[in-house]
């Protein structure tokens, strides 16, 4: 047999990896899965050994180009890999063992699911013989994550491994980007197949060759679109996520100059559009400010672009943007008509229909509208001074101030969900673009720590602060030790009111102020710090906010900064769940 | 038949009021978990489904779902555009009831007496109602056909006292 011939047989652990050896080789499960990695230009990876992935584990020391990093809660591993996705654009990879450690990924893989990030995620499974016995460590693993992944994959044999994991990274970054799980049994690692990478077509060979076929924009649309721009007098844009997915700044930029349309960005959009712009009016929403929520509410045209409507930005769907039509831009066909009925119904590449939609429409000059806008703007902050009634305390905006202004602005900042998220959201200053990364669509808790861990490694140069709040800092600590051990230089805010503040806040507004299990305690940070090794500081005083922050950036490595905030601070204003912008609580 | 119908009431303007049976007939991949993530994505989007059957499709390697749901043109779109996303699906169907040819087959139990049960045989045989069993208490009739005629022809069978019914659900093929 002439292919048998060519197969060189090489010792299982000393193997290196070479793209440019294209002979068919004999390799096991493991080995190819390496070398497909590899092949796909994965550099790390976040992940924990277990029994059933063990012998990729011992394939991995003979790859030094992938780079693993130990975290200490497979949680950590997939919000790790999704920092590191939302940072470069590239898929982030995570690994965990059957069982237990496969269920620990789910938080993780949900959380890239509901923010479209794309992920691979690689987990062991029993022996083939042993699926479907009740196994020690197992689980159905392909059944739990259906419904919170793109696709999922049972590998069934080790000759249809590297195939897999190449079509695992096309679906993950094609189209709506999302996170997918490849699901290896412990004996498909184990055997040996043959492998040449030449047999296989990596993601992004793939995507190149299908880019002549990605969703454009159909003429007729792209008129009426026009059209409804031209009748408009009162137009918004809404950019979302997908604008970031797309990398279509410029684009998006474009168009609001040319037709001088204000923009909003969702709380993924944030940081799509610099805050600096004369067009930005902010973030819509259950928190978003006064005026933002009023330009909606008297919009006669809304063009969302790569967003999907979720209720914490519509309220009620039915008093959301009463009087606009709506033009809406997106990839994923499936959003069109799924909460908001579109008047122009656009399935495209963000970056794609901007640009067709710019060329089309006619320049127009500065609107009026802009200046009503600015007109409420100025009438709510007026009304709406100060978050805090204890001035002498850190407050949330000096402290957001402060690490915009010690890090010039470049910083990338991760936040957590709750109050603190809400504030980074609305007062920090997103002029660096793709600088704002949170777990928007779940509100998954314990996101910032290992995340930002992802996107520092991601983006090295750039100086990255997780913000967080003394509940969710708490959910993901123990990646302290992975910080240090990698050590990832990871400044850490957190703004501690001793309560789970955002619970608290609507115990407070819905609960008649019965706060029921919210009031929480936190390790002492100067000295849990020093004990992994890191640095800890406390801040007490407004006066200490800026020298505090200044130090960090300072200092090597991880830097906790623990700033204790007024406890019962509310963020507003707040439109009730379900509710409009009619019922909106001002303070 | 696995949800109720289901208000949306604040959470989308989808247009309500207008809801008809809409034919969604799935060519998917015969891959493992495949028909589990179509009917995952019938329940997570709440669809109001009526019946649900699969088959063999054309190739060896595709399976064939029919599903009957009943909601919003606009709304079965959608859901036709999220099945349309799962990656093992390789085409959907989306058909109003008089765009499909839609068929069920039911087995019927019905006691009999030696008395009556050339009777009934013949009640059944008005319907096209086929004797495919007979024991000494019972016959099972075979009746496939349109919703109408095979509840009609239930209904005549009632008369002898039905033991058991089996359905296998619609399936439909486009005009």
């Amino acid at each position: 047999m002439a292919i048998a011939a060519n197969v060189v047989q090489l010792p299982d652990t000393t193997y290196q990896a070479n793209r440019n050896n294209d002979e068919i080789r004999e390799l096991t499960g493991s080995q190819i899965l390496c070398e497909a990695l590899v092949h796909e230009g994965v550099e790390l990876l976040y992940g924990y050994p277990g029994g059933a992935i063990m012998p990729f584990y011992d394939a991995l020391t003979s790859y030094p180009s992938l780079h693993h990093v130990l975290v200490r809660h497979e949680q950590a591993a997939a919000h790790a890999a999704d920092g590191y996705a939302r940072a470069t654009g590239k898929v982030g990879v995570c690994v965990a063992t059957s069982g237990p450690g496969a269920t620990n990924l789910v938080t993780g893989l949900a959380t890239a699911f509901m923010d479209s990030t794309p992920l691979v995620a690689i987990t062991g499974q029993v022996a083939r013989s042993a699926i479907g016995r009740d196994a020690f460590q197992e689980t159905d693993v392909i059944g739990m994550t259906q419904p919170v992944t793109k696709h999922n994959f049972l590998v069934r044999n080790t000759e249809e491994l590297a195939a897999v994991v190449h079509e695992a990274f096309c679906i993950a970054r094609s189209g709506r980007p999302g996170p997918v799980l490849i699901d290896v049994p412990k004996d498909v690692q184990m055997v040996k197949a043959q492998y040449r990478p030449s047999d296989y077509t990596t993601s992004e060979e793939f995507l190149q060759a299908s880019q002549a076929n990605a969703p454009r924009p159909a003429d007729h649309l792209l008129s009426q679109a026009t059209e409804l721009i031209a009748q408009s007098q009162r137009p918004l844009i809404m950019a979302g996520h997908g604008v970031i997915l797309s990398n279509a700044y410029s684009e998006l930029r474009a168009l609001a100059e040319k037709a001088s349309i204000p923009v909003i960005t969702t709380l993924l959009g944030l940081s799509a559009f610099p805050a600096s712009h004369p067009l930005f009016i902010g973030m819509p929403g259950m928190h978003g400010p006064v005026h933002t929520n009023h330009a909606i509410d008297a919009a006669d045209l809304i063009i969302g672009v790569g967003l999907r409507f979720d209720d914490r930005v519509t309220g009620d769907v039915s008093g959301f943007a009463p009087n606009a039509r709506i033009i809406h831009i997106d990839i994923d066909p499936s959003e069109m008509h799924k909460v908001k009925v579109a008047t122009v119904p656009i399935v495209s590449d963000a970056k794609v229909a901007l640009a067709a939609l710019t060329d089309a429409v006619a320049p127009a000059g500065k609107r009026a509208w802009l200046e009503e806008i600015r007109s409420w703007e100025a009438a709510a902050n007026e009304r709406n001074q100060s978050l805090q009634h204890d001035e002498a305390l850190p407050d949330p905006v000096g402290i957001l101030n402060a690490i915009y202004k010690a890090t010039n602005g470049e910083a990338i900042i991760v936040s957590d969900v709750g109050q603190h998220q809400m504030w980074t959201a609305r007062f920090y200053r997103w002029e660096r673009l793709n600088s704002h990364i949170t777990s928007g669509g779940l509100g998954t808790m314990g996101f910032s720590l290992p995340a930002a861990m992802g996107v520092k490694m991601g983006v090295p140069d750039a100086p990255v602060w997780a913000v967080a709040g003394d509940g969710g800092v708490q959910m993901n600590l123990q990646e302290l030790a992975t910080l240090q051990q990698e050590g990832v230089a990871v400044k850490v805010a957190i703004m501690n009111n001793g309560y789970l503040g955002m619970v608290r806040q609507w115990q407070q507004f819905f609960h008649s102020h019965n706060y029921s299990e919210t009031p929480i305690t936190s390790p002492d940070y100067t000295k849990l710090a020093p004990a992994y090794g890191l640095t800890g500081i406390r801040v007490t005083s407004c006066d200490e906010v800026e020298a505090a922050v200044k130090r960090a950036m300072e200092t090597e490595g991880t830097v906790i900064i623990d700033f204790a905030i007024e406890s019962e601070a509310n963020v507003f204003p707040m439109i009730p769940s379900g509710k409009t912008v009619k019922q909106m609580i001002e303070k | 038949m696995t949800n109720a119908a289901v208000p949306r009431a604040g959470y989308s303007d989808l247009p309500r009021g207008s809801e008809a049976v809409h034919v969604l007939i799935v060519l998917v991949e015969d891959r493992p978990g495949a028909v589990d993530r179509i009917v995952g994505v019938l329940r997570r989007k709440r669809a109001n489904t009526q019946s649900l059957s699969m088959g063999r499709g054309d190739a060896p390697d595709v399976v064939r779902i029919t599903a009957l749901v009943k909601d919003s043109d606009v709304s079965v779109d959608n859901l036709a555009e999220q099945v349309r996303k799962i990656v093992d699906v390789r085409q959907v169907t989306n058909l109003t009831t008089q765009q499909a040819v839609i068929r069920e087959l039911v087995l019927v139990k019905v006691a009999t007496t030696t008395d009556n049960v050339h009777e009934a045989i013949a009640a059944a045989d008005q319907f096209g109602g086929v004797a495919v069993a007979i024991t000494p208490d019972t016959v099972t009739f075979e009746v496939s056909g349109s919703e109408e005629k095979i509840s009609k022809c239930i209904d005549v069978l009632q008369a002898y006292g039905i033991r058991e019914i089996a359905r296998s659900g619609h399936i439909a093929i486009a005009r």
